[in-house]
């Protein structure tokens, strides 16, 4: 009973909110007012795009700025954004059509020379952790008020998935210009526009009335609320104080499936649980042990034991509904523990060898730890763990300290492909700790597979890349992350998506 | 009597500025020996040598320890504690927003421990040995041995999501609605004072059943006083300042272990904030929740030891 109350209040009071910012009578707005409650695993690192570093900003981020290209939920291949249509006329020329008459949330058009800041703030500002998104750009220019011209140093025909993360996440440039900057007071073009946030614990945003695509987005406001232990976000949504919870963990789908007033929405993802390898020194500068590695872990039973069966066993970065996906990998890397102590013998060490590992300290990737340690060691492969923070173990690992010989982590994933397998497995990416090459074909595999322009001929350049990782056993994926979300009964159109950071645009409330 | 009493608070006033900056440093070394680079995290990935060397150089981390903490303490010292290292937020600020919920919870647990402690306490003690003293006892010692995140759950699943009788998660301003900041603040609160509940009952007890068997309350007796007014007139006015001291050292106790109720509740308070600041490595945050959380512990014990005073003229300046 006194939680509706509650609800109803709280709506009034948004409602009122977004009266004054739109201008529109009071108690039209506040009888219609709508508010979607989300919770949301963690605080922002900052909302500016372009200077921000946490994957899970993302959530926050996309509700308030619209990007240049978005991308189909299940597929991930790209789609019209703020940009309609774009084209490489030459392989070093990409050329931007801008819709016209799209405006940022203060009045000022979001247009070519917006975009052109924008662009170029990415590569210029010193601050920027977007740099490697757009490395490949020389330049910029603007064609009239709705056109961009960007030229490349060398052919990248990622740049449009690019784009569709924080690189093509337009900001007001006159919020840019204001001493505030737009790190706590984000002006973008999305579908709702800023209204307040309090550090780790509310996010509250209200509808861009000017929004560029009609009839969206549905909801008046969107409220985060920031409850960092997954339990407890579940815990609110069962008990109505919030409306989505995602991301949770698999064990928690029990709760879910017991509770009468939640839907359970579930899809695959790109975040993949792995060994980082580094390739420089060993044992992982040698391919029977890295082989070795991959053999000796039963990727079903880890799935079983950690994950509750749910998630997809894997052997590349590519889950199976991704559109560059190749079935002929998904056996590559059988459990086959004999085949594993072969590999070692032949390498030298046939009683096995031991590696140190970064590892997290949580309680989950302790578990996936132990059931890891439980079966590398029966081949005799031995682990020594140390375990610290996801930012201190990041640092430490692919920081210049370069500490260890692993990394049990998880690769979140990127909108088009060639990201994720420039940066891992490129000579001078960044999560290719090492910065060794050791397979003499990559850098122009890799090549090829950012120069084609149509998806099947990219299909095939990634077929090429994917096996040059398998077979060189360059890291050691384990599994796909299950999408777990769970929404109460006023829910309605929420989809999840393959890159697991979701949007709400085109959620509706009953 | 009164200049004592104001003697005794300056002196231990004056011990304030020495433990804050003990605290300080402390928590500031602790977090600059733990391994890892701030500079590196904050710089991102791709980051070049020299832009992981800008981000140190602009957040003063290439300068020595002993200077990074002068600089923080000379600007903590004019009310500046600087700002988040990773939402870029004033630390001040987010410590006035904070604050007030854990303050509330834990100033609710407090009430809930004297309200329900203290009766508990003088019944036990007054049927010392009977069953009453032996189901109190138990009860207390249930108290002490319960996890408090555990009760919590439990608290959660009967009286939010079976009942939806009291909010699951969350918490409000006190100033803003204090019907629902009371509501929000109820469970926790209750999770809180379970231990609290049963410190006060054995520490009271204990206490009652010594001064129950000293001499001047058997000559009460045996002058033929009631046992009402002996006990309600001489011997709780004796266990005022062991009372005191429980609630002094449970205020502070209960400070710190909000930390896990807060992440049960879904609360914002200075234990969700100084959690995620650790994580984060965001020192500005962690210095100044610490600079603050001593500052109260200081301020209680120095509210506690003029309460002393007051209730035993003995306690010497």
């Amino acid at each position: 009973m006194m939680p509706m109350n509650h609800l109803r209040r709280r709506d009034v009071l948004l409602g009122s909110g977004a009266a004054v910012l739109t201008g529109a009578a009071p108690r039209q707005v506040q009888a219609a007012a709508t508010v979607l409650r989300v919770s949301n695993r963690a605080n922002p690192d900052g909302l500016d795009p372009a200077t921000g570093i946490a994957g899970s900003d993302h959530v926050a981020l996309y509700p308030i700025y619209a990007t240049l290209v978005e991308w189909d939920y299940a597929t991930l291949k790209a789609r019209p954004g703020i940009a309609e249509e774009w084209s490489f006329p030459d392989p070093l020329t990409m050329v931007l059509k801008l819709r016209s008459g799209v405006l940022f949330h203060d009045g000022t058009p979001c247009d070519a020379a917006a975009v052109k800041f924008n662009l170029e703030r990415c590569v210029n500002e010193p601050r920027s952790s977007v740099k490697g998104d757009v490395s490949s750009i020389a330049s910029v220019e603007t064609r009239g008020t709705d056109q961009v011209v960007v030229h490349l140093k060398l052919p990248n025909t990622a740049l449009p998935l690019a784009l569709s993360d924080r690189s093509g996440m337009m900001i007001s440039p006159k919020a840019l210009a204001s001493p505030n900057g737009v790190v706590r007071n984000p002006v973008g073009a999305g579908p709702w526009k800023f209204v307040s946030w309090q550090d780790n614990a509310r996010i509250v945003l209200a509808r861009n009335e000017s929004y560029f695509k009609p009839g969206f987005p549905r909801i008046d406001n969107l409220e985060f609320t920031i409850i960092p232990e997954l339990n407890t976000g579940l815990r609110s949504v069962i008990a109505g104080e919030n409306d989505i919870v995602f991301r949770v963990e698999p064990p928690q789908k029990v709760v879910i499936d017991r509770a009468k007033n939640l839907t359970l929405v579930m899809g695959p993802t790109l975040y993949v649980h792995q060994f980082f390898l580094n390739l420089s020194h060993p044992p992982f500068d040698n391919l029977k042990l890295r082989q070795a590695l991959n053999y000796a872990i039963d990727r079903e039973a880890f799935n079983k034991a950690t994950m509750m069966g749910l998630a997809e066993p894997t052997n590349t970065l590519l889950p199976k509904s991704h559109w560059a996906h190749d079935p002929s990998l998904d056996a590559a890397y059988p459990y086959d523990p004999a085949q594993a102590r072969r590999l070692m013998a032949e390498a030298g060490v046939g009683n096995g060898f031991e590696f140190n590992v970064l590892g997290y300290p949580d309680q989950t990737a302790q578990q996936r730890q132990e059931v890891l340690i439980e079966q590398l060691g029966k081949v005799g492969i031995r682990m020594k763990f140390t375990r610290a923070s996801v930012g201190d173990s990041s640092a430490m690992y692919f920081g210049p300290e370069k500490r260890g010989d692993a990394l049990l982590a998880a690769w979140t994933g990127r909108p088009d492909p060639s990201s994720s397998y420039s940066q891992n497995f490129a000579k001078e990416g960044f999560y290719n700790t090492g910065h060794v090459q050791l397979v003499p074909e990559m850098p122009e595999a890799l090549a090829a597979a950012q120069s084609s322009v149509d998806l099947d001929q990219r299909r095939e350049t990634f077929r090429r890349v994917q096996k040059l990782v398998v077979d060189n056993a360059l890291f050691c994926p384990l599994v796909f992350d299950p999408e777990i979300d769970a929404h109460g009964p006023r829910v309605k159109n929420y989809r999840p998506n393959l890159l697991g950071k979701p949007k709400f645009d085109e959620v509706e409330l009953a | 009597m009164m200049g004592k009493r104001v003697r005794l608070a300056l002196r231990r006033a004056a011990q304030v500025i020495p433990v804050l900056i003990l605290a300080t440093l402390v928590v500031f070394l602790l977090l600059h020996l733990v391994p890892g680079d701030p500079a590196v995290t904050l710089a991102g990935e791709n980051a070049t040598e020299e832009h992981i060397a800008e981000i140190r150089h602009f957040y003063g981390f290439d300068q020595p320890l002993a200077v990074q903490y002068l600089h923080w303490l000379a600007n903590a010292a004019q009310g500046d504690l600087s700002h988040s290292l990773i939402s870029s937020e004033s630390v001040r600020t987010s410590i006035l927003q904070h604050f007030p919920a854990t303050l509330l919870i834990v100033g609710l647990a407090m009430l809930l421990s004297i309200a329900v402690g203290v009766p508990l306490g003088i019944l036990a003690a007054t049927h010392q040995g009977g069953p009453i003293d032996t189901a109190v006892t138990s009860l207390a010692s249930l108290g002490v041995a319960l996890p408090n995140f555990w009760l919590a759950m439990i608290l959660v699943g009967w009286f939010a999501l079976q009942l939806n009788l009291l909010p699951a998660t969350g918490a409000a301003a006190l100033t803003e609605d204090p019907v629902s900041a009371l509501r929000h603040a109820i469970l926790p609160a209750v999770a809180l004072s379970a231990g609290g509940i049963a410190e006060v009952v054995r520490q009271l007890r204990s206490a009652l059943l010594e001064v129950l068997s000293s001499q001047f309350v058997r000559t009460l007796y045996a002058k033929g006083l009631p046992p009402r007014l002996i006990l309600w007139k001489h011997v709780l006015r004796n266990v005022g300042v062991t009372l005191l001291t429980v609630l002094g050292i449970l205020f502070n106790r209960l400070l710190g272990a909000t930390v896990v109720v807060e992440a049960v509740f879904a609360i914002p308070g200075m234990g969700s904030l100084i959690v995620q600041a650790a994580i984060a490595k965001d020192f500005p945050v962690v210095q100044g929740v610490v600079f603050a959380m001593v500052l109260v512990v200081i301020l209680t014990n120095l509210l506690i030891d003029v309460l002393y005073s007051m209730l035993d003229p003995r306690v010497s300046v």
